[in-house]
């Protein structure tokens, strides 16, 4: 089946590649610095979206709607607490600056 | 010019408002393949399949040295006439019918019960109101309920019976082992003959390789191999034996127990207590271990099935801890890895010199003390909400027959079981019980790190979102119309047992009442 198969997680892991350059320019156009670690920061964020997301789509496959919506929602929880930190991070100046 | 320069879009641009695209195909995919992922037919572990590929947790990091049961006092072994549920209720339904005046109060004696039963209801006197209750009350509620709303589980009921018809057909030994199991029955041939020389094994291990890969042939979802221990077979009533049979001491044959487990179907199971059956896998795992018995005897070894569509010698239970298939629960049967609680066991005891396996702990004994979700949602009250088995409140004195371990009151289970509609049973527990989960990729994972996180971190986050995130039913739901409830079950009936949808009979769904 095409959404379980390899050709499947290949393109998104295509995607996946485009978004990160996606990102890399807006943090770039922005006049931000994108270090490793914030970028690690990044990645386990929407890392946690994602599997969220699949979660959800998970639960929902073995009739568990509501348990899935709730995981997701906690998931989304966690996903903005990281955003809003790595939104501090990326837009603090130096402070030599 | 510099105005159209402006409105152009640049290359950088392009490439943030594909990177929302992107996030936004991502989105839907993952959802998608994540609804796949969770219908996926693979995740069915075990049901109908007929590979060893169903027994792939490794086990090896979580074996330990046996034995998995220590006696922590006198050991008594187990008897058909106490503790064996069905054993008990027909002498006690017999009673009733030779003794019609006798009401719950009278002198139990006056039963003409054998001594051990009657020394039994002394013991655990609720054990006593359970079994009065299941005849007087509860059966006859029953029928009265099937007269309205039986109609409704007309399809549950007739998937069940073709399992349970098979099942009839199986043989259980009718001559004691010293005879049926040195017997096998061919085609063609209307009596049993003897079985012939033994074949000769390069070594046990490679015996054990063997008997498991066939096993799985079988049917079998998962399969692990023990020693025989007395202790763990009932003190009377094997089959085919006559009541003056020594049963002080175990056959000289009874010398490995091949212990074989299958699930029941997973998204039946679910609609636990109604509508769900246990034929399914009853049927199945004895198919299975009456194919091993014949492939043990061909080989010149004897053997004796142990099945829940023939007979049982023996307790599965303590049997499948020991060969390593999973670990003791709240509710007393064993929790394994692959399945959890979905599992029917049958045992296959022989002569076959076999390497046995180790029992494992992987983590069940903490999970149930702390869970008690099968507790607090059984409507009999069956299963102990103690904090560990050492705490429960039925048991006389820290242990039963000898072992501490966690114990059922069978009395108020059986009880339930005749109120509810559907297939013969209950099975809630089965249901709601984390461990019995498909094999998709989120149990993956937390069969993996449970086990591994010595903390109890993950263990109590897991039991946290069980409890929160998941909808059940009251357990109050579960019972009959007239008790307060609506013969609920812990997830919907299958569309394909939807008896409106199909048949053209008159129908009265408890849900609704109409």
């Amino acid at each position: 089946m095409f959404l379980n198969g390899s050709l499947f997680w290949y393109m998104m892991g295509i995607i996946f590649v485009v978004i990160a350059f996606a990102f890399k320019a807006f943090v770039e156009d922005r006049g931000w610095v994108l270090t490793w670690w914030k970028g690690l920061i990044a990645v386990v964020t929407y890392t946690i979206f994602s599997l969220s997301l699949y979660a959800w789509g998970t639960l929902v496959g073995e009739n568990e709607s509501g348990a899935g919506f709730k995981f997701f929602l906690l998931g989304l929880f966690v996903t903005l607490v990281l955003a809003v930190v790595l939104w501090r991070f990326l837009s603090a100046k130096p402070k030599n600056a | 010019m510099s105005e159209a320069k402006k409105t152009q879009l640049s290359r950088r641009d392009f490439l943030k408002i594909v990177g929302i695209a992107g996030v936004t195909v991502q989105a839907g995919g993952l959802v998608a393949s994540g609804v796949a992922a969770g219908k996926d037919s693979e995740t069915y572990t075990g049901w109908e399949s007929f590979n060893p590929g169903t027994q792939f947790f490794n086990r090896k990091p979580f074996e330990f040295e046996g034995p998995a049961h220590t006696p922590s006092g006198p050991v008594t072994r187990p008897s058909h006439l106490t503790d064996y549920v069905f054993g008990r209720v027909a002498i006690f339904q017999k009673g009733l019918q030779d003794h019609p005046d006798w009401k719950l109060g009278d002198p139990i004696e006056a039963m003409g019960f054998p001594p051990p039963l009657t020394k039994f209801y002394q013991t655990f006197p609720e054990r006593l109101e359970w079994d009065y209750k299941t005849f007087t009350e509860t059966i006859p509620n029953n029928k009265m309920d099937t007269k309205l709303y039986g109609n409704y589980y007309m399809l549950a009921n007739a998937y069940s019976s073709g399992f349970e018809t098979h099942g009839a057909y199986l043989p259980s030994p009718k001559t004691p082992p010293e005879v049926s199991d040195f017997t096998k029955f061919a085609r063609g041939m209307p009596e049993p003959t003897p079985i012939g020389p033994q074949v000769p094994f390069k070594s046990p291990e490679l015996a054990s390789d063997f008997i498991k890969e066939i096993a799985h042939r079988y049917g079998a979802t998962l399969v692990g191999i023990t020693k025989t221990k007395i202790d763990f077979f009932y003190s009377e009533g094997w089959a085919g034996c006559p009541a003056d049979y020594d049963f002080t001491k175990l056959p000289e044959h009874w010398q490995y127990a091949i212990v074989i487990g299958v699930p029941m179907e997973w998204d039946s199971v679910l609609a636990s207590p109604q509508a769900s059956t246990s034929y399914e896998a009853y049927d199945r795992v004895s198919t299975a271990a009456i194919r091993l018995e014949g492939a043990l005897k061909y080989m010149g070894y004897a053997a004796r099935s142990n099945t829940p569509m023939t007979s049982y010698d023996l307790i599965v239970p303590p049997f499948a801890v020991e060969a390593g298939l999973g670990e003791v629960s709240r509710p007393g049967y064993c929790i394994t890895p692959e399945v959890g609680s979905n599992c029917r066991t049958a045992v296959v005891v022989t002569n076959m010199p076999l390497a046995v396996d180790k029992p494992i702990d992987f983590g069940v004994a903490a999970f149930c003390n702390s869970c008690k979700i099968c507790a607090d949602q059984c409507p009999s009250g069956a299963i102990s909400k103690a904090n560990s088995p050492q705490e429960q409140e039925w048991t006389s004195g820290s242990s039963i027959r000898g072992y501490e371990h966690w114990y059922i009151n069978n009395g108020a289970c059986y009880n339930f079981w005749r109120e509810s509609m559907g297939p013969m049973g209950c099975r809630l527990c089965v249901a709601v019980c984390p461990y019995s989960r498909k094999d998709n990729w989120v149990h993956q994972f937390v069969r993996e790190v449970d086990p591994r996180d010595p903390t109890g971190f993950t263990r109590e986050t897991l039991l946290w979102m069980q409890k929160n995130f998941f909808e059940k039913p009251q357990a109050i739901e579960y019972r009959r119309v007239a008790a307060g409830g609506h013969f609920a079950s812990y997830r919907p009936e299958p569309s394909w047992m939807h008896a409106e949808s199909y048949l053209n009979i008159p129908i009265t769904s408890p849900h609704t009442g109409g």
